[in-house]
């Protein structure tokens, strides 16, 4: 195949879906056989605009999930990983790091469910977060691992001899050395928290619509215009934050 | 001062990290052996026995397992070959913008996507139809919701590809392949032997950790096989939510007891899969 | 004397890394110490400038014990083999960064840069980042990094060990150029014997954790089987 036709094919397959849940989105009335909806009509974004509406509440709320985890995590997991990095036990500490990663997140909430019910944090945006925390936070460790080797150990060392107290340190050195690595961690960690499904709803018990679960909630309605929409919304923050990272990560790095 | 901020900080760690898992399979473990929850009828290991001897549990399991293998089968086959095939497109121009873009699209989405692309009244049926392949809906093949998982695996697969596509082609980067390449050359090995004698086992083995993690992620995906799955055959995510939410009341220890088996197993292949690799 | 070291013992689990090391060094000397890897070399080095604390010994520069001085606050500047320059900054701020720290003025900071930059012949380099350096260049910046806040005392941990043959040439002849204009305590380990010899006003010898030293080149070639066979090797040719 030659290389310009393999782009090309590949493009579109990678384009299709944002192009199908777009159509659909601005449709209305698509009956078999009719390829594309007899209507279009921006009436289903408008809902949007609606602050009061469910789709609008379920974005901030979703929002606000998200960037509170994914900051909350990166800040943790930049210290604890370091500390796991540098300590003789970090193979053991790793497993600790791998198992919460590994462990089905649906499963892990139903195991977890009761704790949440008796604590009364069930059904709350917090007791959401606290769960999201559960396994967003080993992940961070698990980024940043990578992050603390030897040579920036050294580094941190040189700057002592060159009379850089541990503040000085962090803000002069370490933070911005490490811009790419918080930036991959905090857009990694979103996206756990955003993508979220099983964990959210058992333990939201129904009462945190996060967009994940409106997407799931029209499918089950058979809504598929609202369905195409909140996809398209969901997809927009990773949109963004990956366009963020190949701007400022990869180009830095060179 | 240090001191203090690296024991808070591992302490947090622990408490966030280590003990929702303990309590949790601990509470599970608790509630399959009768010691707690709404039965709390002593101690008693006829739950265990009778989830272990219940044919759907492993079938669900083998099912999982299925569904996990001809995934990652299918989707390290179209990875390699356009990584092998089409490498330095990855690296510069607009698709090493664009192979990330799937990542962006969670599984519910894509799952959407699949049922929207594959169902009866989905978009190919409709196009089978407006090219007068098709004359009746029924002519279209069953693809989502059927017993074969023909919708979970597609829509997996259209995951893992782009994934997999990116990991392969920055393992080619990293591990400067090209000279090892040009060194078998060098050696005597024909075009077709350094692709299967160098290329595609390096990049096996330097992935080998990140390929079992994705197929334990894939074995035990619960929103695809929720929407795509059939009733008859349940992956295990699916299988234990579904169990532990009847109305039964004899299911849900049992639907724990699958839990901690399902976690036990997990954890033995942490150990081996993080001590073979360093 | 101006650095002295009594009784130093350290130890990692264990495996004794130091036993009962014990110098003296005249101040404005540079000391080589040469030895294998693994003989404790780094150890002593980083227990110098307070990265590592010693299990038991006393240090003592101008008569003041530093034990529980912190390293940030010892003002001796540890040189390690790779330049470590810090890639989010280019040359002028990578010589600049100690002095920043301090909270120099600008313009006192701009001219000493300057003039650090004009004595490596770096003067050309002074808005490149890093990666766009060549090994000897990169090594030179550390040096500037690590010279302009006017340590008292600069520890070379095998400072030239990832250059070439030429550039290791030029580099101990530049280093050497500078520590006549500016006369600073060091201790310049390595375990290349020429370079020992070279850069050294004393010489030391390390082995196991123990270090001999001979107050000059003499009396280090005339007590030393490795030394006269290489030069029983030049001269029999």
């Amino acid at each position: 195949m030659s290389k310009y036709l393999f782009k090309i094919i590949l493009s579109i397959i990678i384009l299709l879906p944002f192009a199908v849940l777009a159509v659909l989105s601005l449709g209305r009335n698509w009956a078999f056989p009719a390829v594309l909806p007899a209507v279009f009509t921006f009436d289903n974004w408008r809902v949007l605009l609606l602050a009061q509406s469910d789709l609008s509440q379920s974005l901030a709320l979703s929002l606000f999930i998200s960037i509170v985890i994914a900051t909350a995590v990166t800040i943790a997991s930049f210290f604890t990983s370091k500390f796991i990095s540098f300590s003789p036990w970090r193979r053991r500490w790793l497993l600790i790091a791998y198992f919460p990663y590994m462990f089905a997140p649906v499963i892990l909430a139903a195991c977890l469910q009761y704790y949440f019910l008796r604590l009364g944090w069930a059904g709350s945006a917090g007791g959401v977060m606290l769960a999201q925390l559960f396994i967003a936070y080993p992940f961070g460790v698990i980024i940043f691992t990578g992050f603390w080797n030897e040579r920036l150990h050294n580094m941190e060392q040189l700057v002592a001899t060159l009379g850089g107290n541990a503040w000085q340190t962090y803000t002069r050195v370490l933070l911005p050395v490490a811009k790419g690595a918080l930036l991959i961690c905090f857009f990694q960690t979103f996206l756990i928290s955003w993508f979220e499904y099983g964990l959210t709803r058992l333990i939201g018990v129904g009462k945190i619509q996060t967009l994940t679960l409106k997407v799931f909630q029209y499918v089950n309605e058979a809504n598929v215009f609202y369905a195409a929409l909140a996809s398209i919304l969901l997809a927009v923050p990773p949109i963004v934050l990956l366009w963020l990272n190949k701007r400022y990560v990869f180009v830095n790095f060179n | 001062m240090h001191v203090i901020a690296k024991y808070s900080y591992l302490t947090l760690f622990i408490l966030l990290a280590g003990v929702p898992l303990l309590a949790g399979l601990g509470y599970a473990l608790l509630y399959s052996l009768g010691l707690t929850g709404v039965l709390n009828e002593g101690f008693t290991i006829v739950h265990w026995y009778k989830s272990l001897i219940n044919r759907s549990l492993w079938q669900s399991l083998g099912f999982s397992f299925y569904i996990a293998f001809i995934t990652m089968s299918i989707a390290i086959g179209l990875a390699l070959w356009a990584v092998v095939r089409q490498g330095e497109a990855f690296r510069s121009g607009y698709l090493s913008f664009l192979i990330y873009l799937p990542l962006t699209l969670p599984a519910t989405v894509i799952g959407f996507y699949s049922f929207q692309l594959l169902a009866k009244s989905g978009l190919l049926s409709r196009l089978g139809f407006q090219a007068g392949l098709l004359n009746d809906l029924a002519d279209f093949p069953v693809l989502v919701n059927d017993s074969w998982g023909v919708g979970i695996i597609f829509t997996h697969i259209c995951m893992a590809t782009p994934f997999l596509i990116i990991l392969f082609t920055n393992l080619y980067h990293n591990e400067n392949l090209k000279s090892f390449a040009a060194l078998a050359q060098t050696l005597g090995a024909r075009a077709p032997q350094v692709i299967w004698r160098v290329i595609i086992p390096v990049l096996l083995q330097k992935s080998f950790a990140t390929l079992v993690l994705y197929f334990v992620f894939v074995m035990s995906s619960y929103e695809i096989p929720l929407l795509l799955g059939s009733q008859s055959r349940q992956m295990i995510s699916v299988f234990t939510i579904e169990k532990l939410q009847r109305f039964n009341l004899q299911d849900i220890p049992q639907a724990y007891a699958i839990s901690v088996l399902y976690g036990m197993l997990l954890i033995i292949l942490v150990i081996k899969l993080l001590g073979r690799n360093k | 004397m101006w650095l002295e070291i009594n009784n130093l013992h350290k130890k990692f689990g264990a495996e004794p890394v130091l036993g009962d090391l014990s110098f003296r060094l005249a101040e404005r000397q540079m000391l080589s110490i040469l030895g294998r890897s693994g003989c404790g070399k780094t150890t002593l080095l980083k227990i110098i400038a307070g990265l590592e604390t010693p299990d038991a010994g006393v240090i003592k520069i101008a008569g003041k014990v530093i034990n529980n001085v912190s390293a940030h606050r010892r003002n001796i500047v540890y040189i390690y083999q790779e330049p470590l320059l810090f890639p989010h900054l280019n040359v002028f701020e990578n010589v600049a960064f100690g002095l920043r720290l301090r909270k120099i003025q600008n313009p006192t900071i701009e001219s000493k840069v300057l003039e650090m930059l004009e004595a490596l012949e770096l003067n050309e380099q002074a808005r490149k980042m890093p990666h766009q350096l060549s090994g000897g260049q990169r090594q030179r910046v550390a040096f500037g990094r690590a010279l302009i806040i006017s340590p008292q005392m600069l520890l070379l941990d095998e400072p030239f060990g990832a250059l070439d043959t030429e550039t290791r040439a030029v580099m101990q002849v530049l280093l050497k150029k500078i520590m006549q204009t500016h006369p600073i305590t060091a201790i310049f380990v390595t375990h290349d014997l020429k370079e020992a010899i070279i850069m050294g006003d004393a010489i030391g010898m390390m082995e196991k954790g123990k270090l001999d030293i001979y107050p000059d080149k003499k009396t280090f070639i005339e007590h030393n089987e490795h030394v006269k066979n290489e030069i029983n090797f030049w001269q029999n040719l």
